[in-house]
């Protein structure tokens, strides 16, 4: 066994990842302001008594939500269904399309325009259309994939082209073919920008679906909006948009904890300076 | 010997010529000749966009010359060390470092072992589960020469390799350099525009012209002794570089 001299060691080895504490600031921080604006919204319906109607109180509307919540149940899931299903079409279909446009320019002038002007027909229009030619669940994830591929696709080809020209120099001489460069160089490199995009497309499934669900559905929480604000149930449409905003965040965070997970060299604790 | 070097030659660059862009054709090499004797240091010095990178590239491989020929005596291909340390940000020390090993074939245990081994040889034992952007830049510059160290070729080509890092770490790298060199004997060219530092490593200063490039004077390091600095100079400033 042959020994390896060293030359003069760096420093000493800087101690290991601290323990993760719960930054309470930071989830007051959070939630301060839609308590604030809910408690005043309270004080205001006790003073001012608008009719039900018009504008249910905060109590209300929990009342009620409570009160119909496997009506709210029942729409929420085919709502998240749409969503969900949407957004991994989006994901997916968003990808091999970014790799194609950042691996051939031919592509790129091809598909490019035609993305950006899909991105300007109204999705209100089109709903009532692609009902016509396909099942309602096929519309409607069509509608949220539809609204939400764009970022997908502007994250991944910016991502795909932004890469390290220096990185790509030295891994060549090491001996890497374009096809390693590709998997272990230009598609890590554009992980960070593509989950951009997916944080955004993530919410923009909620919206396609309800828009979808809103035009062309009896079905889902836009259904269920439409539908109530007819009859006037509207603490039942007030609690609908509660929940559907709650599938956007939700949405939102399941995107974050991926990122979080699959980029481990992103962590603020891995970064100088932030202990 | 015909080229007066008493070893024998690493690289030969002959007449090589080279104009780079599409529509309108920018030469950046115009007859460029090269020597760099076999466990030498060959630094090349000249001022910035004048093609010093491009020819690297010509010599590695990664560009094809319009004309003239590069001839290298190694056993695998040249490997490059560029001004930023290039490493893959989402890869820890230990795995970047790997990487030289992987492209040669080694299985991931395998590489990871061999990568710990040139990790420590640069002194940054501990450290290889660390990201570059938690490291210094010395540090990385250090995991860029462990890098180029297990990707066991004869040659190194090291472009600006300390240009970015202040002059206390970039004086602690030639050190780090230096007492690496003793132990593989490569071959290396190195590009810089830093006479100081041409002259410190280097046994033999190529000063490059402007743009186009071409090679117009050379200086034996031991031959000039203290004056080393001054021919250099002075031979940059015949070629209408420096001041």
């Amino acid at each position: 066994m042959t020994t390896v001299p060293q030359v003069e060691p760096a420093s000493p080895a800087a101690a290991g990842p601290r323990p993760r504490r719960i930054r309470w600031g930071q989830v007051a921080a959070a939630v301060a302001l839609p308590l604030a604006l809910v408690l005043v919204w309270q004080i205001s319906a006790w003073i001012m008594q608008p009719r039900e109607w018009i504008l249910p109180s905060p109590a209300t509307i929990a009342r009620t939500g409570w009160d119909v919540h496997e009506r709210l149940w029942y729409h929420a899931q085919w709502t998240m269904l749409i969503t969900v299903v949407g957004f991994a079409l989006a994901t997916v279909v968003g990808c091999l399309l970014a790799a194609l446009i950042a691996r051939s320019r031919v592509a790129g002038f091809m598909l490019y325009p035609w993305i950006i002007v899909s991105q300007t027909i109204p999705l209100v229009a089109l709903a009532p259309l692609l009902v016509l030619w396909m099942p309602e669940f096929g519309a409607m994830v069509t509608l949220a994939a539809l609204i939400s591929i764009f970022p997908v696709i502007v994250a991944g080809v910016d991502g795909l082209r932004s890469t390290d020209h220096e990185l790509i120099r030295a891994v060549r001489t090491l001996g890497a073919s374009p096809g390693w460069t590709w998997w272990h160089v230009r598609v890590p490199a554009a992980l960070p920008r593509l989950f951009t995009g997916l944080r955004l497309a993530a919410v923009f499934a909620v919206t396609g679906a309800v828009v979808g669900e809103l035009v062309a559905s009896d079905r889902g929480l836009g259904a269920l909006t439409r539908l109530s604000a007819g009859q006037f149930e509207t603490p039942v449409t007030f609690a609908a948009v509660v929940i559907l905003a709650l599938i956007g965040i939700a949405m939102f965070l399941i995107v974050a904890v991926t990122e979080w997970a699959a980029l481990p060299y992103l962590r603020r604790g891995t970064r100088p300076g932030s202990r | 010997m015909p080229h007066g070097y008493d070893t024998e030659i690493a690289i030969r660059v002959d007449d090589v010529h080279l104009a780079l862009g599409d529509d309108l054709p920018l030469a950046v090499l115009a007859g460029v000749d090269l020597e760099a004797p076999a466990g030498e240091v060959t630094a090349i010095i000249g001022p910035s966009g004048c093609g010093k990178s491009t020819l690297l590239d010509v010599i590695a491989g990664l560009v094809v010359p319009d004309s003239g020929s590069v001839v290298t005596a190694s056993s695998g291909r040249p490997v490059l060390m560029p001004q930023r340390d290039a490493l893959m940000p989402w890869r820890t020390l230990r795995d970047n470092v790997a990487a030289a090993a992987e492209l040669r074939g080694a299985p991931r245990g395998d590489a990871r072992a061999l990568a710990d081994r040139e990790v420590a040889r640069v002194g940054l034992a501990g450290f290889g589960d660390h990201y570059p952007h938690a490291l210094s830049g010395g540090m990385r510059q250090r995991g860029a020469l462990a890098r180029t160290l297990l990707a066991e070729s004869d040659i190194w080509l090291l472009d600006e390799p300390f240009g970015a890092l202040d002059a206390l770490t970039r004086s602690e790298m030639h050190r780090v350099l230096m007492a690496v060199r003793e132990q593989v004997a490569p071959t290396i060219v190195l590009v810089t525009h830093d006479i100081a530092e041409a002259v410190a490593i280097a046994d033999t200063v190529l000063v490059a012209s402007p743009g186009p490039m071409r090679i117009v004077s050379r200086v034996r390091v031991a031959d000039a002794g203290p004056d080393a600095a001054h021919e250099v100079l002075a031979s940059l400033r015949a070629a209408g570089v420096a001041a």
